[in-house]
């Protein structure tokens, strides 16, 4: 970075500072304008107006006064956070075995996580209902959880495989001559030089889970574990045929904080990680 | 098939201790073996499509089923296709947890065919029949015998504004003629309707071949015949879209698409469901003394239009325990009491006629004798147990309304609704 | 599912073929310290174990999870059985390809999906390409460019397809209203399909951008000092020094954007529901197997999408070569 940074003129910094509100507003205006709709009053919904002409905080009144929302809020962050942590746990040490040891089956590992990540989840949904529901999983916690970890570890094991490569891992070996087991050298040495990797795949995995919609639409029946994105669906609008535009909107302001909350504190550690890592290098 | 239990009723506590998924696979077995039902009281499983108070229905039947058995309320998604698609997924895994169950209309003859509901007999169908409206019932039919009891119904009507339209035009050519004009003086001119490739395409076409005489599928639904009447449907529907008088956005318009244009002030005339009465009291307050209804345009001037028949019906779950419960149930959600209640407090139209006649019904519906008017002269979409491949055909085929040429499009419909209900061949 | 898994296993090992000639350089500094075995056979057994071990729970989780199920969809695929007539359930072999193998419908959905594919993976990796060298590099703010840019990501995929639906919708939208008042551009064919690449590219661009930041992340500092001092232009030490390093992060970003992009589904739902050609072949899947209950023909829509991306997946691995997972390692140490 300083190679290419060189001083920080002020010059350097307006560039920057330009390139950063490109950034931001090509981010941010389609988030605005769903932040706009929810603060709309029901009669100036539809007036095409990017800003809102009438303000009104109805829509967040009603979604909090609805115990479903509360309870889907919940379902959703613990959910998420739970299969987050196992799917990262499981998926950083089969990684790990990927990128640094040689064992059979290590080939067919890998082709099979590609081949489940590929499957089209439509068609897996319907025998998974079957399956949950005769081993009491339908509608529970663990009855996503484990959907979850299985659809992100794919991604979080060809991620972090992909990072582990790139680690010098002649640290390993110097740890190891040290006397460190290969469990120890795993733990003290590459977990610290894979951080960027592994909080990279926690902030994915985490949005996957956030984001389900069709797992959590056909395998919870109640709001003892339905999530928001499913939970959406049970909005109703002033009729069949009309949507509840405001509160989905309001909705999905609020679901997205939590998002922020998580990638905010994670992305420091995206880099915080490797500069560690390198200075011991 | 241990998992008896699935409603996750009072097992918060047992879901927490389970919450963790190393703890789950030990515990399953335990949680399957504690049986639904508590306290010993039979509960009855409705499962509907989300409407604002219908807990004050189901509360209601609770009070008269005073003890004897629990009627919970299950709230299915907002869009029909999850709805269906969630039944369908239990019934097919033979869930007997299911008791009462929310059918859209075109359901009926797929569920019956299908095994998945029990047929009404005896005094339970004579109660569902008594003072029903033909047109709705004849919904809740398959093959002759009753398989549900119609719960609520649905018309469209023509919308018009009365500040531009003063005698509401009769029939489609009369419609863009007088649309055609008031283009001409420079004002609002639009004719709105659902012509989005989706159901809603399919009602708007169902609608025009009934008004013309025409048919679509054989009466039992076992061939595609589309006579001469449903090629006149195409020509009405193409002429339509290629009036110059449609909405821009007719191919993406769905009711809501609909009912927001006209609130916009672009249009004067719209076909929609009663729902955009309310709406546009709140919409367009300014507008809506102006907001006026007719009965559907027909196609030929003598003879009124036929506006197709929605709604949900009620039907009781072959796999159901309870059979006996079940059908008290559904009697009761669908009364007279309930559908009059349901239609002042969520705006769905009553399927037995005598509520139209209740006094609290003027003022939620000004428009009733119209809609009463048409539900007794309606259009039913085909009945087919393979009536959502039809449709996703029919509404495939007939997007983009203005490029239908009548005689291949019907040649081309005829091929792929007969193929679609023998369930041969690729549904688009 | 054999063929399909041998296929794959395949791929792999052809992949680490290729990795073992060309593995060397590519890697910059870091590469040279990795070199060859230490062959002692105590020490490969606790190896052997170590690697099972690590692998076992997440092996174990995706089988118990996903096997039957994917078994029980090629086993329906080669069956006539729809629900709605229960009692014509027969076993007809490879009758269902044929089926949707000569559909005008399958081929339409399926080139739409192709073209949608491409375009949006091209746009999204060059966008997430420039994103990604922003968010690591920026001098000013760089925790909220960061969080910012992944916002897109993170918004729930149906609310975010409303919001342009809403937005496109003439008379209602801020975007349609730009454009003037009596175009309906969801109502065109290429329009339509130019606002689905969009709001698809907009969403997914931060994961892209988010895997190929991590990759920078590992260019080594020094590594681009000495590139700069040999007097390699910027583009240069972008090409021949980045570039390189990065190549895993790459092929992993590429990969897993192009199996989704294949299976796009929410956005075209809402946008148009597949009108004017628009649809893809999730939604044709959908359409069968969910909407229209033949579990036959639905099936096998599924399976031949898998085998698509499968052969998409042995494209990418064959091309990528050392960079995929799991290929040079034999030589690795």
């Amino acid at each position: 970075m300083a190679v290419i940074a060189g001083t920080d003129s002020t010059g350097r910094k307006i560039r920057w500072t330009l390139l950063d509100i490109v950034v931001v507003v090509y981010a941010l205006v389609p988030v605005l304008w769903i932040l706009s709709l929810s603060f709309k009053t029901p009669e100036t919904l539809n007036d095409g107006n990017f800003i809102p002409r009438a303000w009104t905080l109805e829509n967040y009144r009603l979604i909090f006064q609805t115990p479903e929302f509360v309870r889907a809020l919940a379902n959703s962050i613990g959910i998420a956070l739970i299969a987050t942590a196992i799917a990262v746990v499981l998926g950083t040490m089969a990684a790990y075995a990927i990128a640094r040891l040689d064992f059979p089956g290590k080939r067919v590992l890998v082709g099979v996580s590609l081949l489940i990540a590929m499957f089209p989840q439509v068609a897996l949904v319907s025998p998974l209902f079957e399956i949950e529901r005769s081993l009491g999983l339908f509608n529970t916690w663990p009855g996503l959880i484990l959907p979850y970890i299985t659809f992100s570890l794919p991604l979080a094991i060809y991620t972090l495989s992909a990072f582990f490569r790139e680690i010098p891992w002649e640290l390993e070996k110097a740890a190891k001559m040290d006397g460190a087991t290969p469990g120890q050298a795993f733990r003290r040495v590459i977990a610290p030089l894979a951080a960027p990797g592994v909080f990279t795949t926690a902030i994915l995995v985490f949005i996957f889970c956030w984001n389900d919609f069709l797992f959590a639409i056909s395998l919870t029946s109640t709001e003892a574990s339905r999530t928001v994105p499913a939970a959406l669906s049970f909005f109703t609008g002033a009729s069949q045929f009309e949507d509840p535009t405001g509160t989905i909107s309001a909705a999905a302001v609020v679901i997205t904080i939590p998002i922020i909350v998580f990638v905010l504190f994670f992305q420091r550690r995206i880099v915080a990680g490797l500069t560690s890592g390198a200075v011991k290098g | 098939m241990r998992g008896a239990t699935r409603t996750g009723r009072g097992r918060t506590s047992r879901r927490r201790a389970v919450a963790t998924f190393t703890a789950a696979l030990a515990l399953a077995p335990a949680v399957a073996a504690c049986g639904s039902g508590g306290g010993g009281v039979t509960t009855i499983n409705v499962y509907y499509a989300p409407e604002q108070n219908f807990q004050k229905v189901v509360d209601q039947c609770n009070a008269k089923a005073a003890g004897r058995y629990r009627i919970v309320l299950n709230t299915l998604p907002r869009d029909a296709d999850g709805q269906r698609e969630q039944m369908v997924r239990r019934l097919a895994a033979g869930d007997t947890e299911m008791d009462v169950l929310g059918l859209d209309v075109t359901w009926v003859s797929e569920f019956a065919e299908a095994g998945w509901v029990t047929e009404w007999t005896g005094e339970n169908k004579a109660e569902a029949e008594r003072g029903t409206l033909a047109g709705p019932l004849e919904t809740a039919r398959w093959k002759d015998k009753l398989y549900a009891a119609p719960k609520n119904t649905n018309v469209q009507l023509l919308w018009y504004r009365d500040d531009l339209v003063q005698q509401p035009p009769r029939t489609w050519d009369e419609m863009l003629a007088a649309a055609k004009q008031l283009k001409d003086a420079g004002k609002p001119s639009q004719v709105l309707a659902t012509g989005a490739q989706y159901e809603g395409l399919v009602v708007l076409y169902n609608t025009i071949v009934a008004s013309a005489g025409g048919q679509i599928l054989s009466e039992d639904g076992g061939r595609a015949v589309m006579d001469a009447g449903a090629v006149e449907g195409l020509r009405v529907l193409r002429d339509f879209a290629t009036s110059g008088v449609a909405s821009p956005s007719l191919t993406n318009s769905k009711e809501g698409e609909v009912q927001r244009g006209f609130e916009a002030g672009a249009a004067a005339f719209e076909l929609n469901w009663p729902f955009v009465y309310a709406a546009m009291q709140k919409g367009n307050p300014e507008l809506a003394p102006h907001f006026k209804w007719a009965r559907i345009p027909g196609v030929t001037p003598d003879v009124p239009g036929k506006a197709t028949i929605g709604g949900y019906d009620l039907a009781v779950s072959s796999y159901s325990q309870h059979q006996d419960e079940a059908f008290e149930t559904a009697l009761c959600l669908r009364s007279a009491e309930s559908q009059k209640f349901s239609a002042i407090n969520d705006g769905v139209p009553p399927t037995i006629e005598s509520v139209y006649a209740e006094p609290e019904m003027a003022e939620a519906y000004p428009m009733r004798d119209m809609i009463l008017e048409e539900l007794k002269d309606p259009a039913v979409r085909p009945l087919t147990p393979a009536y959502q491949s039809a449709s996703t055909i029919m509404s495939k085929v007939l997007s983009p309304p203005g490029a239908i040429d009548p005689q291949a499009t019907a040649e081309r419909l005829r091929r792929e609704l007969q193929d679609a209900i023998e369930s041969k061949g690729v549904v688009p | 599912m054999s063929e399909a898994s041998q296929l794959s296993a395949e791929n792999v090992a052809g992949a680490s073929a290729t990795a073992r000639g060309v593995r060397g350089g590519s890697a910059g500094s870091t590469g040279s310290a990795r070199r060859a075995k230490p062959v002692l056979s105590e020490g490969k057994k606790a190896e052997r174990r170590l690697g099972l071990l690590l692998c076992a729970p997440a092996a174990l989780v995706m089988i118990a999870v996903t096997g039957w199920p994917i078994i029980y969809s090629v086993w329906l695929s080669l069956q006539r059985f729809d629900l709605r007539f229960p009692d014509q359930r027969e076993f007809v072999g490879l009758d269902n390809y044929i089926t949707v193998l000569s559909s005008p419908y399958w081929w339409t959905a399926f080139g739409v999906t192709a073209l949608l594919t491409v375009v949006s993976v091209v746009l999204e990796l060059v966008l997430g390409m420039a994103l990604a060298l922003i968010m690591h590099r920026t001098i000013v703010g760089r925790g909220l460019v960061r969080t910012v840019a992944l916002i897109p990501y993170g918004i729930v995929t149906v609310v975010a397809a409303f919001s342009w639906y809403y937005a496109w919708t003439p008379g209602t939208g801020y975007l349609a209203n730009l454009v003037g008042p009596d175009t309906a551009l969801l109502t065109e064919r290429l329009p339509a399909l130019a606002i689905i690449v969009s709001a698809e590219v907009w969403k997914t661009t931060p994961f892209m951008a988010l895997l190929l930041m991590a990759g920078l992340a590992l260019v080594p500092d020094d590594l681009l000092k000495a590139a700069a001092m040999d007097g390699a232009s910027a583009w240069q030490r972008f090409t021949r020094v980045m570039v390189p390093v990065m190549k895993p992060a790459i092929l992993v970003a590429l990969l897993f954007r192009t199996l989704d992009a294949f299976r796009i589904f929410d956005n075209i739902f809402v946008l148009t529901s597949g009108a004017q050609d628009t649809a893809s072949v999730s939604m044709q899947t959908y359409n069968n197997l969910i909407k229209g209950l033949n579990l036959g023909v639905g099936s096998t829509m599924s399976v031949l999408i898998f085998i698509t991306v499968a052969i998409i997946a042995f494209v990418f691995v064959k091309v990528f070569g050392t960079a995929a997972p799991g290929s040079d390692q034999g030589g690795r140490r």
